[in-house]
C-alpha cells in the first residue's frame, strides 16, 4: 500500500473516546473518595471489595494481552480490526501495578496466613498454616512474587506496543516475525505467571484448599472478560469513523465464535472441578463447595451456570445474532458482569457464611473501574486504531478504499 | 522452510499446501494410481506380513487370557488395572489426531488438513479399535461384556452410572460409531472414483457397492457437503469429551495422583498430543515412499509440529502444577506421591517421561527442525514413547503404594502383557497397511479444491 492511500484516512480514534475517558475519570475519581471514606470505617469490607474489582479489571489488561498474541500467532481480520482496542486495555498494567499497592496494606484482613499465627483458634488450619507460612506464603514471598508477575507483564506488553507502534509510519519494516517469536513463549509465559498470580492472590485466602485446574480457570475467565470488553468498545466506535467503515460482519462473527468458544471452555473447567471434587467429597476439597452452595451463595452458583454458560450459548448459536455487532454488544456487556459475578462467588464465600453484599461491592468496582477506563480511552486515543503499514492491515483497510 | 529467509509479504502465510503444477486430472491419477495401477511391491508384502504375524501373536495370547484369566497377566492387588489400562488410554489418545484434524480443522477452515484427514481418520478407527480390545479383555470374562450397557433383564443388572466407567462405554462406543461414520462418508465420492477408473471386475463391483450409487450430480454435492459438515459438528465435542471422560475414570476416584482437577484439560492436550505424533509417524515415511510430498509438504509437517509443540506445552503445564500442588497442599499423601515418583522404585520411568515429553520435544521451537522430516519422526517416536510412559506412571506408580503401607506392591508386567501390546501395534499396523492399499489414503477431491482451477469466481 502507498503512504499516499493511508495518509488520506484517519485512522485515529473519534474526538468522543476522549470525552468518555475524562468523564470514566470523574466517575472513577468520585468513588475513588467514596471508597477511600468507607475503607477508614469498614477496612475489612473494603479490602474485599477491593481485591474483587482489582482482579475484574486487570482480567480484562491481562486477557487483552493474551488476546493480542495469540492474533500474533493466528493473524486473521478478526484481531486486527480489534488490535488497538486490546493493545490500549494492555498498556493500562501500570496503572494496575500502582493500584496492587493497597492489597499489601490489607494483607492480614484479606489473607489468613499473613496474620500471627497464635491468633488462628483453628488447630488444624495452624499446624497447615506453619508448613506453608514458613516455605510459600509469607509475605516477603508474596511480594517478591507479585514483582516477578508484573515484571514479566510489563516486559511482554512494552515490545508488544513499541513494535506496534513502529507499524504506524511508512517506513515500518516488518515486524510480524518479531511478534511470533515472542508470542510464543509470550503465551507459555502468561500462562504460569496468571496460574501462580491466581494461587498467590485468590486461592490462598482459603490457604488449605487446592484445586490443579484453578490457575486455567482464570486464564480462561481473563481471555473471556477481555473479548467481550473489546466488542463492547468496537460497538461505541462503531457509530464514527473510522471504525464505521472497517467492522465488517465476518469479523463481528468471528468474534462471536470465540466468545462462544471461551464460554464453553470456561463451563468445561468450572463443570470438571466441580463434578472432580463432587465425586471424590474429600473433607480437604469439598468445603470450598460446601460454602459456596449453602448460605445462599448456591443461588449465585446457579445464577452462573444458567446466565454465565446456558443462555449466552442459546444465544450464541445464532448466526445473525453473533454477526450483529449492535446485539452482540450485549451478551458482552451481560458476560462481562457474569464474569464479575464469578470472581465475586470465588472470592467473598471466604469471608461471609450467608450472601451478603456490602456497599464497597457497588462502590469499589466503580471507583478502580472509573480510574481504569480514564487511562483505557486516553490509551485508546493516543494511537490510530489500526496500524496501517502493518504488513496484514490491508485485509482491514481495503473495503474503505471501494 | 527458514522462517526468517521467507519473502516477507502477507502471502507467506498461504505457503503451498499443495505443489504447484498439478490439474484435477494429475491429482487424481496420482492418488488412485497407488490403489488401482501400482505393483504391490516386496516392500508391502513384507511389513504387512510381518504386522499381521503380530497380530496373530496378539490373538494368541488373548486366546491364552480366555483360557487361563487375567493371572495371566502381570495385574495384582494393588495394581489391578496394570497394562491394560495403560494401553486402552495410550491408544484412545492417539485416535484424537484423527478426529481433530477431520472435525475441528474443517470447522475452522484450515485447507491444509485435506491432504492428511484421510489417513489421520483412518489412523483414528484402527486406534479406537486397538484400544477397545484392552477393557474389553481386562473385564476377565469379555464374553460377559455386554453387561456393561443397560439393558432390561431377568437378572436385574443395572449399570452404575455415577462410575465413569460406564461413561467410558458411552463415551468411546459413540466415539467410534461417529468416526467411522465419518470416514465412510468422507470416502464415497472417492470410492466412485475408483469404481469408475478401477479395469478390474471384482474391484468395480465392490468399490462400486461401496460407493452407494454415487454418481456426482449437484444434488448428490449438496447433500454430501451438508451432511459432511454436520457430521464434523457432531465430532468436534467428541474431542474434547472422550479423553475427559477418560480423565474421570482416574479423577473421580481419591487415588492421591489420580484425584485431581486439572485432568480433563491436562487429558486432552496429551492425547491430541500423541495423536499428532502418531499422524507425523506415519505421514513421513508415507510420503516418502509412495512421492507424495507435492501433496503432504512442509507446510503440513510445520503445523503438526506446531500443535504437538503447543499441546505439549499444556501438558508440561500439567506436571508442573500438579507437582507444585502436591508440595503446596501440604497433604502428606500427595506430597508422598511426588516423592514416589521422584524417588521411588518407578523413578527412572518418571525421569525418562519428563525428558521425552517436556525436554526434547523443546526442539521444536526451532523453525528449521519443525520441517526437518526425520527430526519430526525422531521427535514423534520420542513423544509417543513419552505419552506411553506418562499412562503408565499414572496408572501404576498411584496404584501401588496409596495410603496403607501395608497394602503397598509392585507391578511386573508379564509377557502376556508385552504380547497382547505389542500385538496391538500390529494389527494396528496391518490395518493401516491394508488401507494404504486398498482405499485413497489422501482425498482426492479434497485435494482438488486446492487447486487454482477450483477456485470459483463469484
Amino acid at each position: 500500500m502507498s503512504p499516499a492511500r493511508v495518509d488520506n484516512l484517519d485512522l485515529m480514534a473519534p474526538p468522543i473516546i476522549r470525552t468518555i475517558g475524562r468523564r470514566s475519570l470523574v466517575v472513577g475519581l468520585i468513588f475513588a473518595a467514596l471508597s477511600l471514606i468507607g475503607a477508614f470505617i469498614r477496612p475489612d469490607q473494603f479490602f474485599r471489595a477491593y481485591l474483587l474489582s482489582f482482579m475484574a479489571w486487570l482480567g480484562v489488561c491481562l486477557g487483552s494481552m493474551a488476546i493480542l498474541m495469540l492474533r500474533h500467532l493466528t493473524k486473521g481480520g478478526w484481531g486486527m480490526i480489534i488490535r488497538r482496542i486490546l493493545g490500549a486495555a494492555m498498556r493500562t498494567l501500570p496503572l494496575l501495578a500502582l493500584l496492587f499497592i493497597p492489597i499489601f496494606l490489607g494483607l492480614p484482613k484479606l489473607y489468613i496466613w499473613a496474620r500471627p499465627l497464635d491468633s488462628i483458634s483453628d488447630q488444624h488450619l495452624r499446624e497447615h498454616l506453619q508448613q506453608v507460612t514458613q516455605s510459600y506464603l509469607s509475605v516477603s514471598g508474596f511480594a517478591i512474587r507479585a514483582v516477578i508477575y508484573f515484571v514479566i507483564w510489563g516486559g511482554l506488553i512494552f515490545f508488544l506496543t513499541r513494535w506496534s507502534s513502529e507499524q504506524d509510519h511508512p517506513s515500518a519494516r516488518d515486524n510480524s516475525t518479531r511478534f511470533k517469536a515472542l508470542s510464543g513463549p509470550g503465551l507459555v509465559l502468561y500462562g504460569f505467571t496468571i496460574s501462580f498470580a491466581a494461587i498467590d492472590w485468590v486461592m490462598s485466602i482459603d490457604p488449605s484448599w487446592i484445586s490443579t485446574i484453578y490457575g486455567l480457570s482464570f486464564l480462561i475467565g481473563e481471555v473471556l472478560s477481555a473479548l467481550c470488553f473489546a466488542v463492547v468498545v468496537e460497538r461505541i466506535l462503531f457509530r464514527y469513523k473510522p471504525m464505521s467503515e472497517l467492522l465488517k460482519p465476518d469479523y463481528v462473527h468471528d468474534h462471536g465464535k470465540l466468545m462462544l468458544a471461551f464460554i464453553m471452555v470456561w463451563a468445561y473447567f468450572a463443570f470438571s472441578q466441580w463434578l472432580i471434587i463432587w465425586a471424590g467429597n474429600l473433607p480437604d476439597e469439598i468445603t470450598w463447595y460446601m460454602r459456596r452452595l449453602n448460605g445462599g451463595w448456591g443461588y449465585v452458583g446457579l445464577f452462573l451456570v444458567l446466565f454465565h454458560f446456558a443462555v449466552p450459548f442459546v444465544f450464541l448459536l445464532s448466526r445473525p445474532f453473533k454477526r450483529d455487532v449492535t446485539r452482540l454488544v450485549w451478551l458482552a456487556i451481560w458476560i462481562m458482569l457474569m464474569r464479575y459475578l464469578d470472581l465475586y462467588w470465588m472470592i467473598e464465600p471466604n469471608f461471609s457464611q450467608k450472601l451478603s453484599v456490602t456497599w464497597a461491592d457497588v462502590v469499589v468496582p466503580f471507583a478502580v473501574g472509573g480510574l481504569w477506563l480514564g487511562y483505557f480511552f486516553h490509551n485508546l486515543a493516543s494511537k490510530p486504531l489500526v496500524p496501517a503499514y502493518d504488513v496484514s492491515a490491508n485485509e482491514v483497510l481495503e473495503p474503505v478504499h471501494d | 522452510m527458514d522462517e526468517r529467509t521467507e519473502p516477507v509479504t502477507a502471502e507467506r502465510e498461504r505457503a503451498p499446501v499443495i505443489e504447484p503444477g498439478y490439474t484435477f486430472g494429475s491429482v487424481t491419477d496420482k492418488i488412485s494410481s497407488i490403489v488401482l495401477t501400482r505393483p504391490t511391491s516386496n516392500g508391502w508384502f513384507f511389513g504387512f506380513g510381518l504386522a499381521f504375524l503380530l497380530t496373530m501373536m496378539m490373538l494368541y495370547a488373548i486366546g491364552y487370557l480366555c483360557v487361563r484369566g487375567t493371572g495371566i497377566w502381570g495385574v495384582t492387588i494393588p495394581i489391578g488395572w496394570g497394562f491394560a489400562i495403560v494401553n486402552f488410554v495410550w491408544w484412545i489418545g492417539i485416535g484424537h489426531a484423527g478426529t481433530l484434524i477431520s472435525a475441528i480443522l474443517l470447522l475452522l477452515r484450515q485447507s491444509w488438513r485435506n491432504s492428511i484427514n484421510r489417513f489421520a481418520e483412518a489412523m483414528t478407527l484402527f486406534a479406537v479399535a486397538s484400544a477397545g480390545i484392552f477393557p474389553l479383555i481386562h473385564v476377565g470374562r469379555p464374553w460377559l461384556a455386554y453387561w456393561l450397557f443397560p439393558y432390561p433383564n431377568t437378572m436385574k443388572v443395572w449399570p452404575q452410572f455415577r462410575s465413569p466407567l460406564i461413561w467410558d462405554v458411552f463415551a468411546v462406543s459413540t466415539y467410534a460409531t461417529i468416526s467411522l461414520l465419518f470416514w465412510f462418508i468422507g470416502l464415497i465420492p472417492d470410492l466412485a472414483t475408483l469404481r469408475d477408473r478401477s479395469t478390474n471386475h471384482a474391484s468395480r463391483i465392490i468399490y462400486g457397492i461401496l460407493a452407494m450409487g454415487w454418481r456426482g450430480s449437484a444434488r448428490h454435492w449438496h447433500r454430501y457437503e451438508t451432511a459432511y459438515l454436520l457430521l464434523a459438528g457432531l465430532a468436534t465435542p467428541l474431542v474434547l469429551s472422550v479423553h475427559t471422560v477418560v480423565s474421570f475414570d482416574f479423577a473421580i476416584g481419591i487415588v492421591p495422583g489420580w484425584h485431581t482437577t486439572i485432568f480433563p484439560p491436562y487429558f486432552v492436550a496429551g492425547a491430541i498430543y500423541s495423536g499428532f505424533a502418531m499422524v507425523l509417524m506415519l505421514s513421513i515415511p508415507i510420503r516418502k515412499i509412495f512421492q507424495l510430498e507435492d501433496f503432504i509438504t512442509e507446510r503440513h509437517l510445520q503445523n503438526s509440529a506446531k500443535v504437538m509443540l503447543a499441546t505439549g506445552l499444556i501438558v508440561a503445564y500439567g506436571y508442573i502444577i500438579e507437582g507444585f500442588m502436591g508440595w503446596y497442599s501440604g497433604n502428606r499423601y500427595d506430597g508422598f506421591t511426588l516423592w514416589n515418583r521422584l524417588h521411588g522404585p518407578y523413578a527412572f520411568f518418571y525421569y525418562m517421561l519428563l525428558i521425552c515429553n517436556i525436554v526434547i520435544p523443546q526442539v521444536l521451537w526451532i523453525p528449521r527442525l519443525r520441517s526437518s522430516p526425520i527430526w519430526l519422526f525422531l521427535v514423534s517416536g520420542v513423544v509417543l514413547v513419552g505419552m506411553w510412559l506418562e499412562r503408565f506412571i499414572i496408572v501404576v506408580v498411584s496404584l501401588h503404594r496409596d495410603f496403607l503401607t501395608s497394602s503397598w506392591g509392585m507391578y511386573y508386567p508379564t509377557r502376556w502383557d508385552w504380547m497382547t501390546y505389542i500385538g496391538t501395534i500390529g494389527m494396528f499396523l496391518a490395518a493401516m497397511f491394508l488401507f494404504v492399499r486398498v482405499l485413497p489414503m489422501i482425498s482426492i477431491f479434497e485435494m482438488r479444491t486446492l487447486l487454482p482451477e477450483a477456485e470459483v469466481k463469484e
